[in-house]
């Protein structure tokens, strides 16, 4: 199938990363906001109560 | 029933129905994010490519790997039989032990066999003929001769490079050149011969040992030193989970040391046993009883407790 009959992805990250610096740390924005995502669900996981069961506790 | 059994309050968990919720929950996620933000879609860097954008580079990555000069001639293990090199870790040479288990001639493999395999006109057949003809000593110093002139020449321009004894190599790297540019080069060095060819071994080799690769990554932060493991192309997320190996790369002695990798290999094979014995290492076992993160998960038990 011809790559230029697919319709085009909504968000296009096809273009020069954006990095940050601190000293030694260079990291990309993309990985930041995946890694800042994988903290909230760890922290969620901790804090959303566990679903009640119907059998007798 | 004991009453060990009936001393702690027990509640029903169907195991596998998270299972399948989860398996759910993730495929469709994954779906969406690939429909609203698709896949890195870089363009591949060929031998073609390079000899169109860079000729001046690939002019003189060819005349060093006639010279033997190249980083694949050098290279050692598992490519070629090179006295002292190769990561070591201490007194042991890890690299070495593991064997030459795809020999590669550089002059022979990336330049003399593809123009010998190539249609030949009588300049290039003559060219070739005399090379081969030529002592090792001879063909090595004029290649070499070449690549300091080319270094030399404005803008490493072949073309303005000052006369000198540099024998059959301007003649065989400029053919190279112009086979490399119609895309020749590329299908002769996939060596494989099937009709699928996986085994990129020496094209990368070859492109690896120019600046014209080099350059590339560095442009999309993928070096060893930008952390380039764990990035990706673009702006697309990498291999977060990376961080631990390619933060070793960024912080002396490693940083400095010839013997990077091998350093790093063994340091992280440590850490991980490290991890996996932490239950048999007092006080780093005690860390979950300490930070109490697990009253937090079974808040509602330890509050009725109370």
């Amino acid at each position: 199938m011809d790559p230029a009959a697919l319709p085009a992805s909504p968000i296009n990250l096809d273009h020069p990363g954006h990095y940050l610096h601190w000293g030694v740390i260079q990291l990309s924005v993309a990985n930041l906001v995946v890694i800042a995502a994988m903290i909230v669900v760890f922290v969620l996981a901790l804090l959303l109560p566990f679903p009640k069961g119907k059998g007798p506790s | 029933m004991n009453t060990t059994e009936t001393a702690h309050q027990t509640r029903p968990y169907d195991l596998v129905k998270e299972f399948v919720i989860a398996l759910v929950a993730v495929a469709a996620l994954t779906v969406v994010l690939a429909a609203v933000f698709s896949s890195p879609d870089e363009k591949p860097i060929t031998l073609a490519s390079w000899a169109k954008a860079a000729p001046g580079d690939f002019i003189a990555t060819s005349a060093a790997e006639l010279a033997g000069t190249s980083t694949s001639a050098a290279y050692g293990a598992p490519y070629n039989h090179v006295p002292g090199a190769g990561q070591k870790l201490g007194p042991l040479p890890l690299q070495r032990w593991a064997g030459v288990r795809s020999p590669i001639d550089p002059a022979q493999d990336f330049v003399i066999g593809p123009l010998t395999a190539a249609p030949q006109d009588p300049a290039l057949a003559t060219a070739l003929a005399t090379y081969r003809a030529a002592a090792p000593d001879q063909r090595h110093k004029q290649a070499a001769s070449y690549a300091d002139a080319l270094s030399k020449a404005p803008a490493g321009d072949s073309a303005k490079v000052a006369p000198g004894d540099y024998g059959t190599t301007p003649v065989l790297t400029a053919r190279l050149l112009d086979l490399a540019r119609g895309g020749g080069l590329d299908g002769t060095l996939l060596t494989e011969g099937g009709f699928y060819s996986s085994d990129y071994t020496r094209p990368l080799l070859f492109l690896a040992d120019g600046t014209y690769l080099a350059d590339q990554a560095t442009a999309q932060h993928l070096t060893g030193n930008q952390w380039g493991m764990m990035n990706e192309t673009g702006n697309y997320p990498g291999q977060a989970w990376l961080w631990l190996y390619t933060f070793w790369y960024q912080v002396p002695p490693y940083k400095t040391s010839t013997n990077a990798d091998a350093l790093i290999w063994a340091t992280m094979a440590a850490l991980t046993v490290l991890l996996a014995a932490i239950p048999f290492i007092p006080g780093l076992r005690s860390i979950p009883r300490w930070s109490g993160i697990y009253r937090l998960i079974w808040r509602d038990h330890y509050r009725r407790q109370r």
